[in-house]
């Protein structure tokens, strides 16, 4: 518990947090004290004045700024002087002198309605009814607050600035800036981001970007935090800028797994109109990446499905909801066994999942139910297996205290955007950072030691490290003399590492090896966290099982401390959700196999049924499946990325092989066109459900938005279509009671109830009421269940083939700005593009062979794209092309491009096989140097 | 899905990359020459205008290359600064003192007639390419004033004759 002391605001007592300041103790006590440019959870800056009180305090009574001035034993501060008063008046005059204040400071304020337009007064544009920010402006409200006289001496300056719109998703209008820095600061303290800086100075001074170009070339990540504090319109989101919200809802965005924390904006159109950031939410503290602050458009888009459709013949044609779904029900029937298989996106509740799970298992007599983004299910298991759960084991902002940390093949700043913040944080406080990754990624940028090893060599790199840290006496002696299981032949298992074998097969020198090791141990226990993007499926589970050793012996395990523990990065946003639900083809709700006796006896018993003991067939095989006979009938809740871009083979063309498919979904696709009927879904903001996130944590979303026709959630199609099969236990009638169910089912999540979660979320393990959440259950109570898994020393790759088709690897990386390279920004449309020529970088051997030179035009080949760019010979790793290209070129394609619900399309950054195809040689005048 | 930008690498558009590499050489060699210990932004945009005589694009973007600040930073600092330049200058550069004392020295006339004779109406680069004509706010000969500086060169007790002639004569 911080330190408190007691100070006076305005004749009362109250208890303030030491090393806070003023304000922030007034804001506390409930006091309102008028300010601007502070934020909380930002330093304070002092720019704006506005926040002036007289304090008695140790240097006699003087007027301060409040949020400059640290709270101090035995402190009077009176908040509501009159001379206090009038010198924020006189503030805020100088203030609005450079700000439209037409409808600040009119005397017919009162008369004139919120929103309506009057005809004399004042000029068009000195009004405030023309700003996006009307009626939701913090110096509007201020002004009015401070009951200032409606007159002011001073005339407006206008800037007469031209608006900013040409960026993707949001308009910046600097004549309504008032300087105070928040978005500069937002920027560079909570996102590490620098994208925005103050520029020139005195009167001319502003905020902007260097040399006044576009964000994207600025380093913009898109987050939308500087929206967000901004005081003014001057920064404002793009798409439904001028509406007004009626009511506010408290939501999880469902666009990654960190489940961050929303206020959903809804306005009398019943429309989705902003989202912000819940700076109490636990995940998030305020912060959003682009996918949630710009990517929840889709629910409200005019294609959504509405109506249901049924197959005739060659043609989707309308229908009604009950034939729609008697007729799926007659059809599935059919259909009951292991030729039966559903696959739902991992953007689903835990209520749909679980009805799914259990439609398939009770319903259909089949294990083949997956979630669409479980591609890499060997995340978890070793999880479970060494440490006692599947699961992360400490929270997301526990990584602000870490002070080393290890990311293996994972472009978390794009995948899970809001991990990266508290790591960043921690990184400017002097926490060291090691990256495993072929491509450069964001946050190689930030890293103490980016390791390149050759591809599918990550494991014998740790076991490399592993080797130093048990040769060199690193590791945490007393904690596994504590009955850590599995030590010696853990221990013996690293004599295979020799340094100078990794060195080879690995292509990273000893000396890194051994100083990865050294800065990981030295500086920790730290934080490990895991993506595994670019390791091969074989591969995974030892490299899982490697890095868990990593974090035992180094007691990174041991210490209930925040800072430490390990990390899944999976894609999907409740694919944590999904296991729990036992909506995966291997496990049972709650985490019991599907062939485990006990599990089965008390699933049958509390189902009724009798469940199928063979284990299911999961996304990765389903297509072979599919093609070869096995499965006739499918069931998609929702599309994915995964549906088409190879990853889950031709899956799209195979779904035209099936006899029976249905798809409940929001939008019309390649997967409803080949569907025998389609069910029009509801999204997550038109439906109560709960979501699991990255750190265990169970949180809720709330019914925002109302269907406008057909559309429904998940467990209420599945569970109507049960009903009409004939199959008992899918009447819930609301979503609460469903997971009522799961609560009973699901052992961890027992104490966890619709009235806590009203609250915030609550991680598992909570098995009881009357348990409180456990943020670090892993290493609670006994450590036995903590055991070392020996590790192999990996197969040598073999040489690269060069008859095979695509003989090569690229691996593609993206990065938010990169100033040593010439760039432009062209304007197309009224809107900024990128202009920039891309480098593909060679081996210098692979290029003798293939006969480039440096500045050769090339085209890199993949089965699915092609990519052009000129010849740089620098690439580290034989075999391996490797390119980085700029995050908003990303963007751009994104918003740009027609599909309705864009985020899903971000998409991972695989290593692919490629062939290079020469374009041209290299120009004659460039050739001379 | 894995797309790749779109991009512009057709054979001729190949300079956008390779022609400024002489420039960048420049500046990134002008940086690392500073012999101080405390590289910072403020000095490399000094270093930088010292080589060039103004700040290049390029350069805001080397810096930041260079001192892991962001280009955005970079910036910040040099627009701050009235005596960065992000143009470059003529051939020659004219700083006038209009500093208190050679305020009181007679410096407005000589700033008037200098403007006139290069063509401009205060500040500013003439038309013929010959001549920048900047205000300095000090140039530290106080003692001398009114003080003019030619491509860094003081001049002391200067009048408006003496000023015209000079830049006549360059
Ligand atoms: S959107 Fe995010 S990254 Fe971009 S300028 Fe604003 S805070 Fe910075
Ligand atoms: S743009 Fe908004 S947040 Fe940024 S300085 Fe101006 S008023 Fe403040
Ligand atoms: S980090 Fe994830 S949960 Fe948070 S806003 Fe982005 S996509 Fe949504
Ligand atoms: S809030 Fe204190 S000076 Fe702005
Ligand atoms: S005032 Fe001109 S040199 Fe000092």
């Amino acid at each position: 518990m911080p330190e408190h002391i007691t100070i006076e605001i305005d004749g009362t007592k109250v208890q303030a947090e030491a090393g806070t300041n003023v304000l922030q103790a007034a804001m506390d006590a409930g006091v309102y004290v008028p300010y601007l440019c502070y934020y909380p959870g930002m330093k304070s800056f002092g720019a704006c004045r506005m926040c002036v009180v007289e304090i008695d305090g140790p240097r006699g009574t003087e007027t301060a700024a409040s949020c400059t001035v640290p709270v101090g034993p035995d402190m009077v501060v009176r908040t509501r002087t009159d001379d206090v008063q009038d010198l924020r008046r006189n503030i805020m005059d100088l203030l609005i002198s450079e700000h439209p204040h037409g409808c600040l400071n009119c005397h017919r304020v009162d008369l004139c309605g919120p929103q309506d337009i009057c005809l004399r007064h004042v000029g068009v544009n000195d009004r405030c009814v023309t700003c996006p920010k009307n009626e939701r402006c913090e110096l509007k409200d201020t002004v009015r607050w401070l009951e200032m006289e409606l007159d002011t001496e001073l005339t407006y300056n206008n800037r007469h600035l031209p608006q900013q719109v040409n960026d993707p998703f949001w308009d910046m209008d600097l004549n309504l800036c008032i300087v105070c820095g928040r978005c500069v600061r937002a920027c560079d303290e909570i996102r590490g981001d620098n994208a925005l800086a103050f520029v020139d100075r005195g009167g001319k001074g502003l905020i902007g970007t260097s040399i006044g170009t576009s964000l994207l070339e600025s380093g913009c990540e898109f987050c939308g935090a500087c929206i967000d504090v901004c005081p003014t319109g001057a920064l404002v989101e793009r798409d439904h800028k001028w509406d007004k919200a009626v009511t506010t809802y408290q939501s999880t965005c469902n666009n990654c797994a960190v489940g961050c924390q929303v206020k959903l904006e809804v306005d009398k159109r019943n429309q989705l109109i902003r989202t912000i950031g819940d700076l109490h939410g636990a995940p998030n503290q305020g912060q959003l990446c682009v996918k949630g602050k710009f990517g929840l458009e889709y629910v409200n888009d005019k294609r959504r499905l509405r109506t249901p459709l049924i197959r005739r013949g060659e043609d989707l044609e309308e229908t009604t909801l009950t034939s729609a779904l008697d007729f799926a029900a007659a059809e599935l029937a059919k259909y009951r066994g292991e030729g039966f298989a559903l696959i739902a996106s991992p953007r689903h509740a835990n209520e749909d999942l679980y009805i799914a799970q259990k439609f398939s298992r009770v319903v259909m007599e089949s294990n083949n139910v997956d979630v669409s983004s479980n591609l890499r299910p060997e995340l978890f298991p070793a999880l479970g297996e060494m440490l006692g759960y599947p699961a992360a084991t400490n929270t997301i902002w526990d990584l602000e205290l870490a002070k080393s940390f290890l990311v293996v093949s994972s472009n978390m700043t794009e995948e899970q955007n809001v991990t990266a913040i508290p790591i960043k944080k921690a990184l400017k406080t002097g926490a060291k950072l090691l990256v495993i990754d072929q491509r450069e990624t964001e946050l190689t940028r930030y890293a103490d030691l980016w390791l390149r090893p050759r591809p599918g060599t990550e494991t014998a790199l740790i076991g490399g490290m592993l080797r130093v840290i048990v040769d060199e006496s690193l590791d945490d002696h007393e904690f596994l003399s504590k009955g850590v299981n599995g030590v010696t032949d853990f221990k013996n298992s690293l004599w295979e590492f020799d340094l100078m074998q990794v060195e080879q097969i690995t292509s990273i020198s000893r000396e890194q090896i051994q100083q990865a090791a050294r800065i990981f141990v030295e500086n920790g226990p730290g934080a490990i966290l895991y993506g595994l993007e670019t390791v091969e499926p074989v591969d995974r589970d030892a490299c899982v099982r490697s890095l868990i050793d990593l974090a035992i012996i180094t007691g990174s395990v041991a210490k209930q401390a925040a800072g430490t523990g390990l990390y899944p990065l999976y894609a999907g946003a409740n694919e944590q959700g999904a296991r729990d639900m036992g909506c995966v083809p291997s496990h049972l709700p709650g985490h019991s196999l599907v062939n485990e006796e006990s599990a089965i006896d008390r699933f049958n018993r509390e189902w009724a049924t009798v469940l199928p003991s063979n284990p299911g067939v999961g996304v990765r095989e389903i297509t072979e499946k599919i093609t070869s006979g096995q499965i006739e009938a499918m069931f998609l809740l929702g599309n994915s990325e995964n549906f088409k871009n190879g990853t889950m083979g031709e899956f799209i063309d195979a779904l035209g092989d099936l006899k029976f498919l249905v798809v409940a979904d929001t939008f019309a696709s390649e997967i409803t066109e080949v569907a025998d009927v389609v069910l029009p879904a509801a999204t997550f903001a038109e439906e109560q459900g709960t979501f699991t996130n990255m750190e265990r944590r169970v949180q809720l979303t709330q019914r925002a938005i109302t269907a406008k026709g057909e559309e429904d959630s998940a467990w209420r199609i599945l569970g109507q279509i049960a009903r009409r099969i004939g199959v008992n236990g899918f009447d819930h009638p609301n979503s609460e009671d469903v997971f009522e169910e799961i609560r009973g089912m699901v052992a961890l999540y027992g104490g966890i109830t619709h009235e806590r979660l009203a609250k915030g979320g609550v991680q598992w393990p909570c098995p009881a009421i009357d348990t409180s959440e456990s943020s670090a259950p892993h290493t609670e109570g006994s450590q036995d269940k903590l055991s070392l898994t020996p590790i192999e020393f990996p197969e040598p790759q073999g040489e690269i083939d060069p008859s095979s088709e695509y003989p090569l690897t690229l691996a593609h990386g993206r990065v938010l700005r990169e100033p040593d390279r010439k760039m432009e920004i062209d304007l197309v449309d009224k809107r900024n593009i990128i202009v920039r020529e891309e480098i593909l970088e060679v081996h210098p051997e692979d290029a003798l062979v293939l006969g480039l030179s440096v500045g050769d035009v090339i085209d890199v080949v993949s089965e699915r794209e092609r990519i052009r760019g000129v010849v740089d010979t620098t690439s580290p790793l034989k075999g391996v092309v490797s390119t980085t290209t700029l995050f908003g070129s990303r963007l751009l394609d994104i918003n740009q491009g027609a599909t309705p619900d864009p985020m899903i399309e971000f998409g991972a950054l695989p290593l692919i096989p490629v062939r290079i195809e020469k374009v041209a040689a290299q120009p004659i005048e460039a050739a001379a140097d | 899905m894995l797309c790749f930008v779109k991009n512009f690498a057709i054979p001729g558009a190949r300079d956008l990359t390779v022609a400024n590499e002489d420039l960048r050489d420049r500046i990134r060699q002008a940086i690392k020459r500073q012999e101080r210990p405390t590289v910072t932004v403020l000095s490399s945009l000094l270093a930088t205008q010292d080589e060039f005589g103004y700040i290049p694009r390029e350069a805001i973007e080397e810096i930041a290359v260079y001192t892991g600040a962001s280009t955005n930073d970079v910036w910040g600092v040099a627009s701050f600064y009235k005596n960065f330049q992000f143009t470059e200058p003529n051939e020659h550069v004219i700083e006038i003192c209009w500093g208190p004392s050679c305020h009181i020295m007679g410096a407005p006339e000589i700033i008037e007639e200098a403007a006139e004779v290069l063509g401009i109406e205060g500040e500013g680069d003439s038309v013929d390419g010959k001549g920048t004509l900047r205000y300095n706010t000090c140039l530290g000969a106080c003692a001398r004033a009114p003080v003019i500086s030619i491509d860094h060169q003081l001049y002391g007790r200067m009048t408006a004759k003496k000023a015209v002639e000079k830049i006549k004569s360059l």
